[in-house]
């Protein structure tokens, strides 16, 4: 297969899905998950191939070795809307092709996780996966105009997810979130629209702007309105308030993707068109967007040791996590950079588990306060042991993913000599110690201690939802045990931007 | 005598209809063939439109002229009437609407169309007196239809405040109007463009254009002119507060186009920063007034006000970008805006037209649910829908001068009216209805414009080319 055409079909694929969903009996529940999760699964398989298709490929041309002139692979072009050249532009990097790989797994274990969805199920899968075509979209984009419009239909859809499946205050968590992240894309919109009109050059192809050279007034103020308007999604400080409410009221396979995948468009929409194509605003604002990280890493520390629910832990622990990513980008080190990509894959992986848990934990206590548990480790074995891992992994056991990244993001931050990025690499490394503080009375209340009568009848995971745990568990592993591959990768990717930056 | 021919027939459907109710009497007042004689003629009108030359520039004497914008703003007036003689059916029926039958139906679709041939004359004019009179044509019949509902106080009150309203500003624009004349000598838009180009900073010119400006933006519902819109739709009968909303809002802005890149373009540059204060405030306005509105007509009011800020944005740009972009979000916005009145009319067979008439709808009847969605994504400008294109364009004509602050600014605008139209959704999905609803009742009609009106909101976002002449030939 083409690969061009195979990245067309990777996100075609959850649309088709949609649409096939449409004329199901809406009472026919076990058809519509089927389809959803045949679906999911052939993309899984597909973005597998994928992968693999692109290490064939990109080890045959490094780019770095100057064979290849630009460093996204399998493209094609087709006119979209002649007027303003806007392209149906796609092609992958290691970074997207890693991402999608995250995508693929985090929505097959998603849809494994969401079994038990009863209310409306129809609707459910449909915008479930309209909203992973967005994500894929977003990924295979290097035309910033079809970039934008993807960045779009996976942001939306989450309103009714949240608002219609969701629990706790989820009127209001869905409609903050969606207006805070539709406010972040009106800035992208504007940076869009100055990047095009401002290079003179009639296009939004991502590669043909980052060749050309903005003048530094122009990086200056147009820099931060698109890393702040992509940092919403990413949670950077103070954008990140919609973050503990919108992951903690959603249900299980949203939160999962949002928190997983979603929440990393924002990163790599910073990393792709923010710093790729405006090097030099980065280099002004990078002290600015340095100390914002910083309290972003902290601050979701601290704020996840003050909660009591599960999943509001979780989403400050994410709101903390995914600080690092940005932590590292900001780093403006090559290790650094790297870093914040491995730490979206990896908080992707940890944090899907962790909801994945959470809701299962919950479906069966039908509470999520950490006070009101205790002893499950006695009653459901198999879900306490996997919640204990990924809670090793949040604060970065080696040989767990978060241990391969973080590692590379603080020895990059600090490899930046400048004093204030010093002194915010040592401050941000007190988080490791607050995040065991957090994770570790987290587990020690769900697991331990004496068990509440009515918890005692309660039954371990079922087959179908060890599953997607086991899965999940077994990346966590790999990425931490072998993560030689994916560093490769990374690299490679990272090459183009770190070059760009220090033009 | 080609091109003249959409506007001929009109007049001779207007004709028709007319002297159908007339030759057959009182006695046959609920026949239905005026009705499908109206939606057909303006089917047929507008399958015409389409086909004509979009890339001639015909004079014909008099001072009338034909060009390929005039033919486009036909084509959205025409398609506006098409789909307001559709929605009024229902509103005709005995038991069609909770709030009254209305009467004379042949009566409101003759006015509508001569309503419509007053729009036709707007865009085809090349002097300031038959601009004037094509906008008194278009404005006269609205005062009449508002009332349409003739023992509703409400109804009645529209009418004579929009009259009221409408007289004001009939007397600055002829006020304004008169400047120019003054400034040049002569009424015609190439006398007046000459002395524009050789003297810009004319006083009577600035004048006659603060004068011109106030009295379009009562039409356009620009703030601080806008007061009126929230009554006026509210109280018109639903199908004529759609047509008010669309056609209305379209001719003005066509007015505006018409001078401000043809005889005043000269003045354009200067004028900028007006225009652009004036589409923020207009934009603002509206989106914070829309947002604890529980009827639907004063919900549509306001957001139509915000709409109109959008539009009035893209007028900052260069005359091609401006004037594509507008007659694109005009189709995209018409196709909106009548969707959302469609769907009241369904509500409003049952209840009043509220939004809490939407309760209930996501389990009751999934699919007009899901049009709901969509066309409310639409208005609010979220991609892959034609709002978001049509939003796009008219951001980019600003941007395209460097307002790069604007675009920023209205975008978080659209932000805003996110908010309100993700409350219909809300109200559709989400909210649990206090007792049990019924599902809606749709006829044949409104099943069918909705699918239409879905489809130009699917495919003008996701293949804007389709629409390859509005982009392409008037740019």
């Amino acid at each position: 297969m083409n690969g061009s055409f195979l990245l067309t079909m990777i996100w075609a694929i959850p649309f088709i899905t949609a649409v096939a969903l449409l004329p199901v009996c809406r009472d026919d529940h076990r058809r519509i998950k089927m389809i959803s999760l045949v679906g999911n699964s052939l993309n899984l398989l597909l973005v597998i191939g994928l992968t693999f298709a692109f290490i064939n490929v990109s080890t045959g041309h490094p780019v770095a070795a100057g064979a290849k002139a630009s460093q996204f692979y399998f493209t094609a072009q087709v006119p979209w809307l002649q007027m303003m050249h806007i392209e149906y532009n796609i092609g992958v990097d290691a970074i997207s092709v890693l991402m999608m790989l995250l995508t693929a797994i985090v929505i097959f274990c998603g849809v494994l996780a969401s079994w038990g969805v009863e209310k409306q199920a129809k609707e459910f899968f449909v915008l479930l996966n309209v909203l992973v075509a967005g994500v894929y979209g977003v990924f295979v984009s290097v035309d910033l105009f079809t970039f934008f419009v993807f960045y779009e239909i996976a942001v939306l859809p989450m309103y009714l997810l949240i608002g219609l499946w969701g629990t706790g205050k989820k009127e209001y968590a869905s409609m903050k979130l969606t207006l805070m992240l539709v406010a972040g894309s009106a800035f992208i919109l504007a940076g869009i629209l100055a990047l095009y009109f401002a290079s003179g050059l009639n296009t939004f192809d991502l590669q043909l702007l980052s060749q050309h050279h903005f003048s530094p007034q122009f990086q200056y103020w147009v820099f931060p309105i698109i890393f702040v308007g992509f940092g919403v999604l990413g949670a950077l400080y103070p954008f990140h308030t919609w973050s503990p409410d919108g992951h903690a009221s959603a249900p299980t396979a949203v939160s999962m993707l949002h928190a997983g995948v979603l929440m990393k468009l924002g990163g790599y929409g910073c990393l792709r068109v923010g710093m790729y194509l405006l090097p030099e605003g980065a280099n002004m604002w990078m002290s600015f967007f340095l100390v914002l990280v910083t309290i972003n890493v902290l601050y979701g520390a601290f704020g996840a040791i003050k909660q009591t629910d599960l999943k509001y832990i979780t989403a400050y622990s994410s709101v903390s996590h995914c600080g690092l990513v940005l932590f590292g980008f900001t780093a403006l080190t090559f290790t650094g950079i790297k870093g914040g990509v491995l730490q979206m894959i990896s908080h992707g992986l940890m944090t899907a588990l962790f909801f994945c848990l959470i809701g299962m934990i919950y479906g069966r206590t039908h509470t999520r306060t950490v006070s009101e548990m205790g002893g499950l480790m006695k009653v459901m074995p198999f879900l306490s042991v996997a919640y204990v891992i990924v809670g090793l992994a949040g604060l970065g056991l080696p040989s767990l993913s978060g241990f391969v990244a973080e590692a590379n993001v603080f020895v990059g931050s600090f490899s930046n000599p400048t004093t204030l990025n010093r002194i915010c690499t040592v401050l941000a490394v007190l988080s490791i110690v607050v995040t065991a503080v957090y994770v570790l009375r987290a587990v020690n209340g769900l697991v331990n201690g004496p068990i509440a009568d009515r918890f005692l009848t309660l039954t371990d995971a079922s087959p179908l939802e060890k599953i997607p745990v086991t899965i999940l568990l077994f990346c966590l592993f790999g990425m931490g045990i072998l993560p030689g591959w994916i560093v490769d990768l990374v690299n490679e990717a990272v090459h183009p931007i770190y070059n760009n930056l220090m033009r | 005598m080609k091109l003249l021919l959409p506007d001929i027939l009109l007049v001779l459907l207007a004709a028709l209809i007319m002297g159908y109710d007339l030759y057959r009497g009182k006695v046959n007042l609920n026949s239905s063939k005026p009705f499908h004689l109206a939606w057909m003629g303006l089917a047929v009108i507008f399958v015409v439109l389409a086909r004509l030359p979009y890339d001639q520039t015909v004079m014909y004497p008099g001072g009338y002229q034909v060009t390929g914008a005039a033919l486009l703003f036909k084509q959205v007036f025409v398609l506006s009437a098409f789909f307001t003689v559709l929605l009024s059916q229902s509103y005709f029926l005995p038991n069609g609407n909770y709030r009254g039958t209305l009467k004379h139906q042949s009566e409101f679709l003759c006015i509508i169309l001569l309503c419509t041939f007053g729009m036709f004359t707007v865009v085809s004019a090349t002097d300031l007196l038959t601009l004037f009179v094509g906008m008194e044509l278009s404005a006269i019949p609205l005062y009449v239809l508002s009332g349409f509902y003739k023992d509703d106080d409400l109804s009645l009150e529209a009418s004579t405040k929009y009259m009221m309203m409408g007289a004001a500003s009939t007397g600055l624009m002829l006020f304004g109007l008169s400047f120019f004349y003054g400034a040049a000598g002569s009424v015609t838009f190439a006398a007046i463009a000459k002395v524009c180009t050789a003297n810009p900073s004319e006083p009577l010119l600035r004048l006659g254009v603060l004068f011109v400006l106030a009295a379009i933006g009562f039409k356009l519902t620009m703030f601080p002119f806008h007061m009126w819109a929230p009554d006026v739709y509210e109280g018109a009968p639903s199908p004529v507060t759609a047509f008010i909303s669309v056609s209305s809002k379209a001719v003005a802005i066509a007015f505006l186009l018409i001078l401000l890149y043809g005889p005043l373009a000269a003045l354009h540059s200067s004028l900028q920063p007006i225009i652009l204060i004036l589409a923020a405030a207009t934009m603002t306005v509206g989106n914070l007034g829309a947002m604890k509105q529980e009827r639907l007509r004063r919900f549509m009011a306001y957001s139509s006000i915000a709409q109109a800020g959008y539009i009035v944005m893209a007028l900052a740009g260069d005359a091609g970008s401006a004037r594509s972009s507008v007659i694109f979000y005009l189709f995209v916005y018409a196709a909106g805006n009548y969707a959302i009145f469609f769907i009241m009319s369904a509500i409003g067979r049952n209840g009043e037209e509220e939004r809490s008439g939407l309760q209930g709808l996501g389990k009751n009847n999934p699919g007009l649910a899901a049009i709901l969605m969509l066309t409310a994504f639409s208005l609010a400008g979220i991609p892959p829908l034609a709002g978001f294109m049509g939003k796009f364009f008219l951001f980019a004509a600003a941007a395209k001068e460097g307002y790069y602050a604007m675009v920023v600014f209205a975008a978080l605008n659209s932000t805003i009216s996110l908010y309100y139209y993700l409350l219909l959704v809300k109200e559709a999905y989400i909210i649990q209805p206090a007792e049990e609803t019924k599902a809606l009742r749709l006829d044949a009609v409104q099943v069918c414009s909705l699918f239409l009106l879905t489809a130009v909101m699917l495919l003008a976002g996701i293949l804007p080319s389709i629409s390859g002449d509005i982009l392409a030939v008037v740019g």
